[in-house]
């Protein structure tokens, strides 16, 4: 397990020739581990804001969300570009910038149809507590990549005068979209980190 | 006027336009169904269903407008995908953007705006179907299984995790009304598929989809045959031929079976015994088949063992020419020559033997009478004067074989044993069994013409001579010492006689011979031939000799001719049944010698070194080897004897 982690690490530095210096110890559980355990975790996620989204959503449309200002690559160069430590950031901060939204979210349920509350506040349970999993292993898996995958951009959600369903409308395609980009980053970063594991890609 | 003009233009201006039949000019209709796909997450392509072209040529144009911009731009590229398409190039293709996507349809008369379609290209991924399907039938421990192997569509980039693809594949028989069976496979571009038919032929196709996208289209046919399994046939063929032999087996089994039972299971062999009824011990009554066994003379239900004793042979020991044997009528036995197994103590010298004849003749009396009590009974034979005398002298003579004609005269079968013995009249025949025990003697030692003076001598060779006859016949059982004593004391009245000239006049020889005898003593001089006599000769049959190897310890009598007849260990049972009147007599020649060598003056017959007789008085049988050679040297002594 140290020679995966040190592999790993290697590689990581080779790649963006940053200095990932690792100096603690290995843990018991390898990176590879705990990446492929974040990117099943994303995925779940995005997956689970998709079903709600077509559910509750008629039509797609684009809102201006509180995490635009947030920069991500927009096409496959930029993104196979960006360091795993940016990678890693990236997703951090589009996680911790949805923690509270997600509450207000799930109280705002009752501007919607009987019909919808139950499915809705199920889900949005679900989301929670997958998105607080995926935060305490992005956590570590930070912890072990450097300082540079310490940082994250706060992006503060302000609650904007919408009406309950245009809200709810609003944050949940925001939510898709940003779920939708910690996956992606994740499962980048896991490919990555699959160089002795080609069956991850 | 000019107003007036252009009016009119304006009106005529319809008529100058021609005018197709029925035909309206419309405005083109709205393109619907706007659908874009990305194959790859880089590049993606909108279609649209063009309305109705209202009759003139319409133009299709497709306009869209980026998230957070105004700016409108028109499809770069409306040829590469086809009719009705825009294609979106690399660089034109953003993620995590929405596209605002107008189409616009434009005739002679207008246009028509479709509605707009807001898409996310990381939404709308349709990848291309997976490549390079290939199908090999393997073998699991001889059963085929299937394994499926593709590639991921060229231009998805897994490797880089950019997409994440997910298979499906499917399969089906190439047959009819068979379904598709469905398996997914995950991320992994291998699978296998188990529970084949033989000999069937297999379609396969796989997809892919993206993490969060859609299905590709299925992947082109592959087409595959799994062998027929030819063991099976085999095997099939092997069972049905088993089958039929196992058929045909069964059926020789039942036709034979009746005597397939009498070769594995034979059939037992009830009881063959004189006055045994089989019924009536199926009838339970033991009481009833025990006294049907019980015959009037056996087991003797009287103590009175005296009167079952064999009547003793007086045997008196005349003068040379008295020595005339009367053919006795009674040929139970052969008696011949006279036992010289007189003392258990073998270590008397050969000098003694005279006097302790002697000394002994006074206790054969007594012995006699003893024995008379006993009840032993000897067979005893009396012949005719002279000619019994030469025919004795030839049977005596013939140690190796005694002829048929002349031993018939002398040899009586054995009678049965529970035949009621009748007894042996001794007065008369006694001088002339003692005479005929005293012949034989003389005969076995032809050297020695019968005289008197060499009567003795005749009778000490005969006791020492290696030819020996004795036949022992009794009816009743009785304890082998018994018959033992008999003999001894027979051997030594019969020597005393001799010596003596007095003959105990009450010495008789047993008629029959109906039970082994121990012949435990000999002399030190003498030596006895026993002759085997064949089994199943009548009373009148001659004691034929039988070189068998066979056990002489059984002393069946003595014949008329004083000659102890040992009873071969009978190996048939026939011989040993009690129930015939014939018994066989055997005689054998026996050459019995005496541990130590006869000082006294006799016949030079070889002296076998070999103790013949064991310990225990039984005639060893093995010494039968050694009869041989005497037997043949007897005989130019026999034809001597002949001349006599």
């Amino acid at each position: 397990m140290k020679t995966d982690f040190c592999e790993i690490l290697q590689k990581l530095n080779s790649n963006n020739g940053s200095m990932l210096c690792v100096v603690t110890m290995c843990r018991a559980v390898p990176i590879n581990d705990l990446i492929y355990r974040a990117s099943q975790q994303s995925d779940k996620l995005h997956a689970l804001s998709t079903m709600l989204t077509q559910e509750l959503v008629c039509t797609y449309r684009v809102h201006a969300c509180h995490t635009s200002s947030l920069q991500t690559p927009t096409d496959k160069e930029q993104a196979l570009q960006v360091s795993e430590s940016d990678l890693l950031s990236l997703a951090r901060s589009l996680l911790q910038a949805w923690s509270d939204p997600l509450v207000v979210l799930s109280s705002s349920t009752n501007v919607l149809p009987y019909s919808a509350q139950s499915t809705l506040s199920k889900t949005i349970q679900k989301m929670q507590e997958h998105s607080k999993d995926l935060k305490d292993g992005l956590d570590i898996l930070s912890s072990k990549m450097g300082p540079a995958a310490q940082t994250i951009t706060s992006l503060p959600f302000i609650e904007t005068n919408e009406i309950g369903q245009d809200k709810i409308t609003k944050l949940l395609s925001c939510f898709r979209r940003d779920s939708h980009k910690i996956d992606s980053f994740l499962k980048v970063l896991r490919c990555r980190a699959a160089n002795m594991q080609p069956q991850m890609c | 006027m000019t107003k007036v003009g252009e009016v009119l233009l304006l009106l005529l201006l319809p008529a100058f336009v021609p005018h197709t039949d029925g035909t309206r000019y419309s405005l083109p209709g709205k393109p619907t169904e706007i659908k874009c796909r990305s194959p790859e997450k880089e590049t993606f392509t909108c279609w649209w269903k063009p309305g109705s072209d209202g009759g003139l040529p319409t133009t299709y144009a497709l306009y869209y407008r980026k998230e957070g911009s105004d700016v409108v731009h028109e499809c770069p590229d409306y040829h590469t995908a086809g009719k009705n398409s825009c294609f979106f190039n690399k660089n034109d293709t953003v993620i995590w953007v929405s596209y605002n996507i107008t189409v616009v349809a434009t005739n002679a008369l207008g246009k028509t705006y479709s509605d707009p379609v807001d898409i996310d290209v990381v939404y709308i991924v349709k990848p291309h179907p997976p490549e390079k399907l290939e199908v090999t039938v393997m073998k699991d421990q001889g059963w085929p299984f299937l394994r499926v192997s593709w590639e991921p569509p060229r231009k998805a980039d897994t490797r880089s995790g950019w997409i994440t693809l997910i298979y499906e594949l499917r399969v089906k028989l190439e047959e009819e009304e068979s379904e598709w069976e469905n398996h997914v496979a995950g991320q992994q571009k291998m699978f296998n598929i188990f529970s084949l038919r033989s000999g069937g032929t297999y379609l396969i196709q796989v997809r892919c989809k993206p993490d969060h996208g859609f299905w590709s289209e299925w992947s082109s046919t592959s087409y595959v045959k799994v062998p027929e399994c030819k063991t099976s046939s085999v095997w099939i063929l092997i069972l049905v031929f088993s089958a039929f032999i196992l058929l045909i087996l069964i059926w020789l089994i039942h036709m034979n079976s009746h005597s397939l039972k009498h070769c594995m299971l034979p059939p037992v062999p009830g009881p063959k015994i004189k006055g045994f009824d089989k019924q009536l011990l199926k009838s339970g009554k033991s009481d009833e088949v025990f006294s049907a066994l019980v015959v009037s003379d056996f087991p003797p239900t009287t103590s009175n063992y005296e009167d079952l004793l064999v009547e003793y042979l007086e045997v008196y020991v005349p003068e040379q020419q008295e020595l005339m044997v009367d053919e006795g009528k009674d040929h139970d036995g052969c008696l011949k020559s006279i036992g010289s197994a007189s003392d258990s103590d073998s270590g008397r010298g050969s000098c003694d033997s005279d006097n302790l004849l002697m000394d002994k003749s006074g206790a054969a009396k007594e012995e006699q009478q003893q024995q008379n009590q006993e009840g032993d009974q000897i067979g005893t034979e009396t012949q005719g004067p002279k000619e019994a005398w030469e025919k004795e002298t030839m049977l005596c003579a013939n140690e190796d074989v005694v002829s048929p004609d002349a031993s018939s005269k002398k040899v009586k079968t054995w009678p049965s044993v529970f035949s009621p013995v009748t007894p042996y009249s001794p007065s008369p025949l006694d001088p002339h069994n003692s005479l005929e025990m005293h012949k034989q003697n003389c005969l076995s030692d032809t050297q020695f013409p019968p005289g008197s003076p060499s009567s003795d001598h005749c009778i000490k060779k005969a006791l020492q001579s290696s030819y020996w006859e004795v036949c022992f016949n009794n009816n009743q059982p009785y304890p082998q010492t018994d018959v033992h004593q008999q003999l001894q004391a027979h051997s030594d009245r019969n020597i005393s006689a001799i010596n003596d000239g007095n003959v105990p006049s009450n010495l008789l020889l047993p008629t029959r011979m109906t039970e082994y005898v121990e012949v435990q003593r000999l002399n030190e001089e003498n030596k006895v031939l026993l002759h085997p006599i064949p089994s199943g000769h009548s009373r009148e049959k001659a004691c034929s000799w039988v070189g068998h190897r066979d056990n002489y310890s059984k002393v069946k009598g003595v014949n008329s001719d004083n000659v102890l007849l040992l009873q071969r260990d009978v190996v048939e049972e026939e011989s040993m049944e009690m129930a015939g009147a014939a018994e066989s007599c055997y005689t054998s020649s026996i050459a019995i010698n005496t541990p130590k060598p006869t000082t006294c003056s006799h016949i030079a017959l070889p002296v076998q070194e070999e103790r013949v007789l064991a310990v225990s008085g039984y005639v060893d049988t093995a010494t039968m080897f050694s009869l041989d050679t005497y037997v043949n040297e007897m005989k130019p002594v026999a034809s001597k004897a002949n001349t006599v």
